[in-house]
């Protein structure tokens, strides 16, 4: 017996695919919304009545808003990463989610600009930053990336958008789709260009603190080794951050979305990046207990002194976390069996998301002068709910294009009989 | 950020990191300017269907882009990425050479019909992929309908919307709309041509139009020896479009296609069934 659908909604829907009823989407979408719109209250308090909404202060001045923007830069990665592949490296295989992969990165990275905003408690002064940039700051060049990256993601999920079914019968949007299609290999290559810079730079933005010790590194001309391990570990992770998200896609839609092969070219991918970032990582945090701590006077082992972030956290980060989901993605047999590939996946994006933290919270806890306490800090529930809102939004978004757009260009043949 | 601008310094970091950022600008405003400058040229040279068509085309499936020269068993498989512009095709120029030098005695007779799975498919007139025909007239024009298979499928439409007579169709874009069962499906004209009568499902054909330019591009449509196995493909296409997902892919053990298949499948899924077949995805 067939269902009764709503002819606008199935009028919207791409043909060939079948999507859940407009009623079951609306049950999906509606805890999600009640998180954004307890997340837009607590942005509201933020702005209105101030930054003391927050449990930060003028020395824990970064905190989960400012993990939240770096893991999530972080896996949007893959949206830049994943152009490259395709329209510069031509890597035709990855036409099967470089749809996804565009509304990733710009859920992620409109997510992050979001709470930045919030962030930095006054959100109408954003332009102060541009207007009077401080060009030898690693955090203006990261806005100013960002902010062009962030419009040439948002020109790159255009063509997708106006692909949808009642839009592309309008002919000059039809026509347009078309031909920014035919010019998106330059936004790739200048979204490659953005994103190795400000990847490079939020890394450098904790490699030039001089004053943290834990964070503070050595490299290459003005550019500290965080520069360099940040572009790596978001591009290692971008494509396993993917690799991710179509499988939870296809589960909870219940459908193939890829063929099997794309999952192993991405574990591929993922697995060849992370190999060297461990190594790299773990050269890196060699010389720095070896050579960089000590010579300002803090032996490295000091560090991992303070509970809870004892030496676990570095054999997390760098062995659990790095090296056995890069050990298991680049293996032949994980690569054919998707759930030992999904785990690695995650273990992968896990990683990132641990380094994130360390260089964010941990850096900010620990004491830098002899008379410092170890500083806790736990978020506030506006943060809390402001980092809600930001997932929530994120589902939202990613829930309505999946519904209405082609994200995965293999799913009608996949499904066909 | 500008010269004017109190604080700012002709520096080399300043010119530097400004230089990249207004580079980065420019590189994005000119990008949309240029898709938006060849949109509106797109326009201006009425390309807007061919254009159609193309974006169409790469978001058809796999099964419903087979090249025609699998269908004679030229090739084992190959899927054709050319938008069946067979006259811009290298592959399918160097097969015809080789077919015309050895197969000149295959030419279908004039007026020939051939039933075919039960579809009356005569060989008088040369098929579009769309399930469209059109047969060269004596007097220059040409007549244009839907095919057997095309017409059981939209049985009896809802409404046809026609073009008016003059109206300019073009190749590969849009003939006529037909609506059925909720679903609006554009049948796609098989060549172009200018509209000079309509006709409609009563008279057997839809269109007759009269030529543009001197010489028809036809060599994109079907005829002789290609119509028996790409119907079979087109039959087992519909089969699997119609296939219950629990039960999976049924085939016929005999009988004749019915007149209208709505109304034997009355469950399924008409818009993406109709949408598959006549290649709007």
């Amino acid at each position: 017996m067939a269902e009764r659908r709503c002819p606008v909604d199935k009028q919207l829907i791409i043909r060939g695919v079948t999507r859940t009823s407009l009623r079951n989407f609306f049950f999906w979408i509606l805890p999600w919304s009640g998180i954004l719109a307890v997340g837009l209250y607590a942005i509201y308090l933020c702005l209105a009545v101030g930054l003391n909404q927050t449990n930060m202060d003028n020395r824990f001045a970064f905190g989960v808003w400012i993990f939240l923007d770096l893991a999530v830069i972080a896996l949007g990665a893959g949206a830049f990463f994943t152009g490259f592949l395709l329209y510069i490296l031509k890597k035709d295989e990855l036409k099967a989610v470089i749809n996804s992969a565009v509304v990733l990165g710009f859920i992620c990275y409109s997510g992050a600009v979001g709470v930045l905003m919030v962030d930095v408690g006054q959100p109408l002064r954003a332009w102060f930053t541009f207007w009077h940039p401080n060009v030898h700051s690693m955090l203006t060049e990261v806005t100013f990336c960002i902010t062009c990256y962030l419009t040439v993601l948002a020109v790159e999920y255009s063509p997708i958008v106006l692909k949808n079914r009642k839009l592309k019968q309008v002919p000059s949007l039809m026509v347009f789709e078309f031909e920014i299609h035919k010019v998106m290999y330059v936004l790739a290559g200048l979204g490659t260009f953005l994103s190795f810079f400000h990847q490079g730079s939020l890394g450098g933005l904790y490699g030039v603190l001089r004053g943290r010790p834990f964070a503070f590194r050595e490299g290459l001309a003005i550019w500290p080794s965080t520069f360099f391990l940040f572009i790596l570990s978001a591009a290692a992770v971008g494509p396993s951050f993917i690799l991710f998200m179509t499988w939870i896609v296809s589960k909870i839609s219940k459908k193939n979305l890829v063929k099997k092969e794309v999952y192993s070219l991405l574990g591929k991918i993922s697995g060849t990046l992370l190999i060297v970032y461990v190594l790299l990582k773990t050269i890196d945090t060699l010389i720095w207990i070896n050579k960089t701590s000590p010579s300002v006077g803090f032996p490295a082992f000091e560090f991992y002194a303070w509970n809870p972030f004892g030496t676990w956290i570095l054999f997390a980060e760098i062995v659990l976390f790095g090296l056995i989901p890069a050990l298991m993605l680049l293996n032949k047999k994980v690569q054919e069996r998707l759930p030992l590939l999904v785990t690695a996946a995650v273990l992968a994006c896990a990683g990132v998301a641990l380094n994130r933290f360390v260089m964010t919270i941990q850096t900010l806890a620990l004491p830098t002068l002899s008379f410092d306490p170890f500083l806790s800090y736990l978020p506030s529930w506006q943060e809390l709910a402001t980092f809600g809102a930001v997932i929530a939004y994120g589902v939202i978004v990613y829930s309505f294009s999946f519904r209405y757009l082609n994200l995965f260009p293999q799913e009608r043949d996949l499904n066909q009989l | 950020m500008f010269p004017f601008v109190y604080g700012f310094t002709w520096d080399a970091g300043n010119i530097i990191f400004l230089g990249l950022f207004f580079s980065a600008v420019a590189v994005i405003v000119s990008t949309v300017m240029v898709a938006t400058l060849r949109t509106r040229k797109d326009f201006a040279l009425r390309k807007q269907e061919s254009i159609r068509w193309e974006s169409d085309f790469h978001d058809l499936p796999s099964s419903a882009r087979k090249c025609r020269h699998e269908f004679t068993g030229e090739f084992k498989h190959r899927t054709c990425d050319n938008s069946f512009e067979c006259g811009e095709c290298a592959t399918h120029a160097k097969l015809i050479e080789h077919a015309l030098q050895n197969a000149a005695a295959e030419e279908p007779k004039e007026n020939a019909q051939q039933k075919i799975y039960g579809f009356d498919m005569p060989l008088d007139r040369m098929y579009h992929r769309g399930h469209t025909w059109a047969r060269p007239e004596s007097d220059g024009t040409f007549t244009i309908g839907i095919d057997d298979l095309g017409s059981r499928l939209v049985g009896l439409p809802e409404h046809i919307e026609l073009p008016a007579v003059g109206t300019r169709i073009h190749a590969n874009g849009t003939a006529w709309h037909v609506k059925k069962k909720d679903s609006d499906v554009r049948i796609m004209a098989p060549v172009d041509g200018e509209v000079i009568e309509t006709g409609g499902p009563e008279k057997d054909w839809y269109l007759k139009v009269k030529p543009i330019s001197v010489k028809v591009e036809t060599g994109h449509l079907l005829r002789g020896n290609e119509i028996r196995p790409w119907l079979m493909r087109e039959v087992e296409r519909l089969q699997l479009s119609l296939a219950v997902e629990s039960v999976g892919a049924t085939l016929a053990d005999g009988g004749e296609p019915v007149k209208d298949f709505s109304k034997s499948y009355p469950s399924a899924n008409w818009d993406s069934v109709l949408g598959e077949m006549f290649l709007e995805p």
